[in-house]
């Protein structure tokens, strides 16, 4: 049904089929991809699975009630922040200012006046698609256009709340640029972002679709890389290290830079809890630094046997 | 909305005339007489909950199809359900709703 992507999703949740099918017909016009559904519970599985852009939901519905249902998507932290305009019989005050409290945006009386439906149902899609574009610009790193760190947090927990449930591998990395304060010393900070944009765009370009690459803090980058054991990482990586190393700055042509990076696909200590698997690869990048930087260490890896030779580390 | 003459006289679509609204306008229609019949069969057997449901959609859905003296109807009908319980206050809200659905015409 997700026929076109650039489509929002409006979910029509009524228990009348006149009502739906009637909608159908009149927001055809409406540059929407309709979906429907006939009772609250069907709604609420619907809205969590596809995550639509705007729900129309009816007050009146046997079993489970308009209130009921906008309740229980207000509750669950999938469809908490979809937009939900109730239509309802009643153009009773009270039964108003209930789905105002409940969390509806907006609450339309049936039968419905059809040009305020679709103005309405417009304004709810503006908000909305405002709405989305503030919370992805607060996830990206102004500077790199990266993932931020409090993305990257979410992720990480997520991603090892999957590996618990399902087995599937991932690989923490986290990567340093050496001695990046004496090239801010030496160069000025412009020639420092501009390193720090370089470097993010290669790991933009080197990494798979499922990859997540995060600026982590000042000069240090965390990536997750999904469905992946630390041997597949350390070779994606080294791509990633010799592609840095063998770069020319335009403002510092004399001087490479390059990284450390630390990777863990198993932590010490407890793999359910993000701290563990964030300590497993920091150490292993302080022993790539200790080691003479520009060199890749896997936590867990007895003797560095996996490094590559060193050329300018310093 | 077109007001009917007399009480026979059949009561047409308002958007009888919308290409967009055709299908769907005798779709409705169609259904009326098994609608009907399930009004007359709920006011027969006493399930008035169920009587109060279909006068509550029909509220919801008719003028959306054009047939606003269904919803009016539908409204009264609902309404009075709403207060009453016992079979005679409501039977002229049946009896006026019955007849409206049976004069809906594509």
């Amino acid at each position: 049904m997700d026929r076109n992507d650039e489509q929002p999703s409006v979910l029509l949740i009524d228990d009348s089929v006149e009502i739906l099918r009637l909608l159908q017909v009149r927001l055809r016009s409406e540059d929407v991809n309709l979906i429907t559904a006939t009772t609250g519970m069907e709604g609420i599985r619907i809205a969590a699975e596809r995550k639509p852009a705007l729900i129309l939901l009816d007050l009146d519905m046997p079993v489970m009630d308009g209130f009921e249902t906008l309740r229980a998507l207000k509750e669950d932290s999938r469809t908490v922040n979809i937009p939900v305009i109730v239509i309802s019989g009643s153009d009773d005050t009270v039964d108003k200012v209930a789905g105002f409290e409940f969390g509806a945006i907006d609450y339309v009386c049936k039968p419905f006046n059809l040009p305020e439906l679709r103005a309405r149902m417009r304004s709810a899609l503006r908000i909305q698609q405002l709405m989305s574009m503030l919370e992805h610009r607060a996830q990206i790193d102004g500077l790199t256009g990266l993932w931020n760190r409090a993305y990257f947090d979410r992720r990480l927990e997520e991603e090892i709340a999957s590996h618990m449930r399902t087995g599937r591998p991932f690989t923490l990395v986290l990567c340093d640029l050496d001695n990046f304060k004496s090239l801010n010393d030496t160069h000025g900070h412009p020639a420092g972002d501009a390193v720090l944009q370089g470097f993010a765009k290669q790991l933009t370009a080197t990494l798979r679709k499922q990859d997540i690459a995060c600026r982590y803090g000042g000069e240090e980058f965390a990536l997750i890389l999904r469905e992946t054991h630390a041997e597949q990482a350390h070779a994606l990586i080294e791509r990633i290290r010799e592609t840095l190393e063998s770069t020319r700055w335009p403002r510092h042509p004399e001087r490479a830079i390059t990284a450390s990076f630390g990777v863990c696909d198993e932590p010490n200590g407890d793999s359910s809890v993000p701290a563990c698997w964030l300590e497993t690869a920091d150490k292993a990048l302080y022993e790539a630094k200790k080691r003479g930087r520009n060199r890749i260490v896997v936590a867990g890896d007895p003797l560095p046997g996996n490094e590559v030779p060193l050329s300018k580390a310093g | 909305m077109p007001q009917p003459e007399s009480p026979t006289e059949p009561i047409r679509s308002e958007f009888a005339h919308d290409p967009d609204m055709a299908d769907l306008i005798n779709m409705f229609v169609e259904e009326m007489p098994s609608r009907i019949q399930s009004i007359a069969d709920c006011y027969r057997d006493q399930r008035l909950t169920e009587l109060q449901t279909i006068a509550h959609q029909l509220k919801g859905s008719g003028a959306g199809y054009g047939f606003e003296p269904v919803s009016l109807t539908a409204a009264q009908l609902e309404a009075s359900l709403k207060t009453h319980s016992d079979l005679e206050s409501i039977r002229d809200e049946v009896d006026a709703l019955i007849d409206i659905c049976r004069r809906l015409a594509p």
